[in-house]
């Protein structure tokens, strides 16, 4: 299943990054030709999701996952790929939801940054990818730079997971009450 | 307000991102020796090596940094009316420093074919001496073979086909296909040089990995020096040729005695253990008596001296091409290719805390990954560049673990892929330590993975919410 993992995550690579960059074109331009590529965005996400998803699910019978979870570099990349996929469906739910809002005033900068660290998931994930077909690339020299090997698995300590799990809910319940 | 909201959620957000990434990694590994974990400072470290070898003898010289040598192995020392060893082997570094340094050579020529491929993980075997789950001394004594045939008491290195299931210690094959295997060569030599129980006497070991890993045929450079039964040292100094009966505790603890000192006990040198002798407090005598050693077993030496100087040991062995020892050494041709792996000890660190190699190919004079250089003569010029190498950490990785379905590589084990293919070796150090804490990195990691969706959601909730508002 490697070759059609390997293959199938060009389309939300190519979709998802595609779709970052309209989000930054439609940033900082309120033009005829932001304005039309914005109208794809919610496409694009959504396209990016599915495949992401097919892709994802495809990658979990690339091996057992007795040696997937075993393996530091198949940890981290599930890790990331996970979250890559949830943060991209909630950019496709924000923009669907939201329709036009999301370019209002601040909320532009929000989306700004959504947009960046999606890229930024998407980047780490594809390069624990190729790490594990042996071809890595530059980027996990920057890891180590920034403070993470990546030979390693990137995982929490208790106190910090029991802070996550705060934060979600004091989210959640921001939300909620907003409405 | 709202603004201030949603900046608050944005903020919120980011600060977990950011703390996340701080904090990664922390809380699970950590040295336990309850459990035989004691993970080293440095993960890896170099080794330079050169080779050449004249019509009759091959030499070795390895060279490589330490801050400082030890020299020093376990002693007996003289506390309380009693004789109290100190320097066993241990997991990590020996407390007080006694624990020698070392050099180890593995060299096949081509007849263990796997060794060329996985080097020295191929005889890391099931329940090995001082891994966590090590199999326990009484199991090994009980072994029919290992055990009561060649007294064993612990399970050591091994080679996969000695065993019916490469994942039970166990499972030795029949004695009969063991000898055919030695027959055909199915081992690997192994040099040993050590820094006290081989170098005071200009010597190294010689031993072998088959079913276990054994001294070769012969003796050894070294012997025990206690009287179980009297619980007392066998020997003391000879007074007459050295001048005194024993070592002073604090001249080794506050390591006074280097090279030109006395600090081992020869054989030639020693007398016999004298109970009635005034024995003082802090007396020490080493476990250890130096011998030459005979026979297949005496067959490497100390080519000059092995010194350590300016942060570097500079060590050269020597030992005959073909040693006459078919069952016990590889033989070195001329032209003849092999693979070798090295590892070293140091900073007191003892059994399976040493810092290994991946495989290389050695040429005599031919093409490979490192060359014997022939010269004609009685000593090699050296005038050849050093072959540098890269030592790792190797953990608690086994063969009977890369071969296992939690093994992501398995497949590719049993296709042949070149361990040096798919790994480098900072990464296989970082592997071997996560082995170590296998479950509770991996109850951990999916935890993260939870905590981080859960992040995501109520983060996906907050925006929706706090971004319809404003607008």
């Amino acid at each position: 299943m490697g070759a059609y993992h390997a293959m199938l995550v060009h389309f939300p690579l190519a979709l998802w990054t595609t779709a970052a960059l309209v989000i930054v074109i439609r940033a900082f331009s309120d033009g005829p030709f932001a304005r039309a590529a914005d109208k794809v965005l919610a496409p694009l996400l959504l396209l990016g999701g599915i495949l992401g998803l097919l892709a994802y699910v495809v990658g979990l019978f690339v091996w057992p996952f007795a040696a997937l979870s075993a393996s530091p570099l198949g940890r981290n990349h599930m890790l990331l790929g996970t979250w890559t996929l949830a943060y991209w469906w909630l950019l496709w739910i924000t923009r669907a939801h939201l329709g036009e809002m999301v370019w209002e005033g601040f909320n532009c900068w929000i989306m700004l940054g959504l947009a960046g660290l999606g890229a930024g998931l998407l980047t780490v994930t594809g390069t624990l990818g190729g790490h594990l077909v042996s071809s890595p690339t530059a980027v996990s020299q920057i890891l180590r730079l920034l403070g993470w090997e990546v030979y390693t698995t990137f995982y929490l300590p208790n106190f910090m997971l029991v802070l996550l799990v705060l934060a979600a809910i004091v989210l959640a319940v921001m939300g909620y009450r907003a409405r | 307000m709202n603004r201030t909201i949603l900046g608050t959620a944005v903020a919120l957000f980011v600060a977990m991102l950011l703390l996340s990434w701080v904090f990664h990694g922390t809380g699970v590994v950590r040295n336990d020796v309850e459990r035989n974990i004691y993970i080293p400072e440095m993960l890896t470290m170099p080794l330079q090596v050169k080779a050449a070898y004249n019509g009759e003898q091959i030499f070795f010289r390895y060279r490589w940094p330490t801050e400082r040598p030890s020299i020093y192995h376990d002693v007996m020392v003289y506390r309380g009316g009693k004789w109290e060893r100190i320097g066993a082997s241990v997991a990590g570094p020996q407390p007080q420093g006694i624990y020698e340094d070392r050099v180890t050579m593995l060299v096949d020529d081509g007849r263990v074919p796997e060794f060329e491929k996985y080097g020295g993980y191929l005889p890391v075997g099931d329940r090995m001496r001082f891994f966590t789950e090590e199999a326990k001394k009484e199991e090994v004594q009980a072994h029919p073979y290992l055990g009561q045939k060649k007294q064993q008491t612990e399970v050591s290195k091994h080679l996969p086909q000695t065993r019916s299931n490469i994942a039970d210690w166990t499972s030795v094959v029949p004695e009969e296909q063991l000898a055919a295997q030695r027959q055909a060569g199915y081992f690997l030599d192994l040099w040993h040089w050590r820094a006290h129980r081989s170098n005071p006497i200009d010597r190294s070991d010689d031993q072998v990995i088959a079913e276990a890993r054994y001294g070769d045929a012969g003796e050894g450079p070294f012997f025990d020096n206690w009287d179980p039964e009297n619980q007392q040292p066998k020997f003391q100094f000879d007074p007459s040729k050295v001048g005194i009966v024993a070592l002073r505790w604090e001249d080794l603890e506050q390591r006074r005695l280097g090279f030109d000192d006395l600090y081992y006990l020869r054989e030639d040198q020693a007398a016999a253990f004298d109970p009635n002798h005034g024995w003082k407090e802090g007396d020490t005598l080493p476990r250890r008596v130096l011998h030459p050693g005979e026979g297949s077993r005496a067959d490497i030496a100390v080519h000059g001296k092995a010194r350590w100087q300016d942060g570097y040991w500079d060590v050269t062995l020597v030992r005959a091409l073909d040693t006459g020892h078919p069952q016990d050494d590889k033989a070195f041709m001329d032209n003849g290719f092999y693979t070798v792996a090295f590892a070293v000890h140091r900073n007191a660190f003892g059994s399976r805390w040493h810092y290994v190699s991946f495989p290389y190919r050695l040429g005599l004079n031919r093409e490979a990954d490192f060359q014997a250089v022939r010269f004609e003569g009685e000593a090699p010029a050296w005038g050849q560049d050093w072959y540098t190498v890269t030592l790792f950490y190797p953990g608690q990785v086994s063969w009977p673990s890369l071969n296992s379905e939690r093994h992501a590589g398995a497949a590719n084990v049993r296709q042949g892929v070149p361990l040096k293919f798919r790994h480098s070796e900072i990464q296989l150090a970082h592997y071997g330590i996560e082995a170590e804490f296998a479950d509770a990195i991996r109850r951990q990691w999916l935890y993260t993975l939870v905590g981080g969706l859960l992040l995501i959601a109520g983060f996906g909730v907050a925006i929706n919410s706090l971004m319809k508002k404003r607008s």
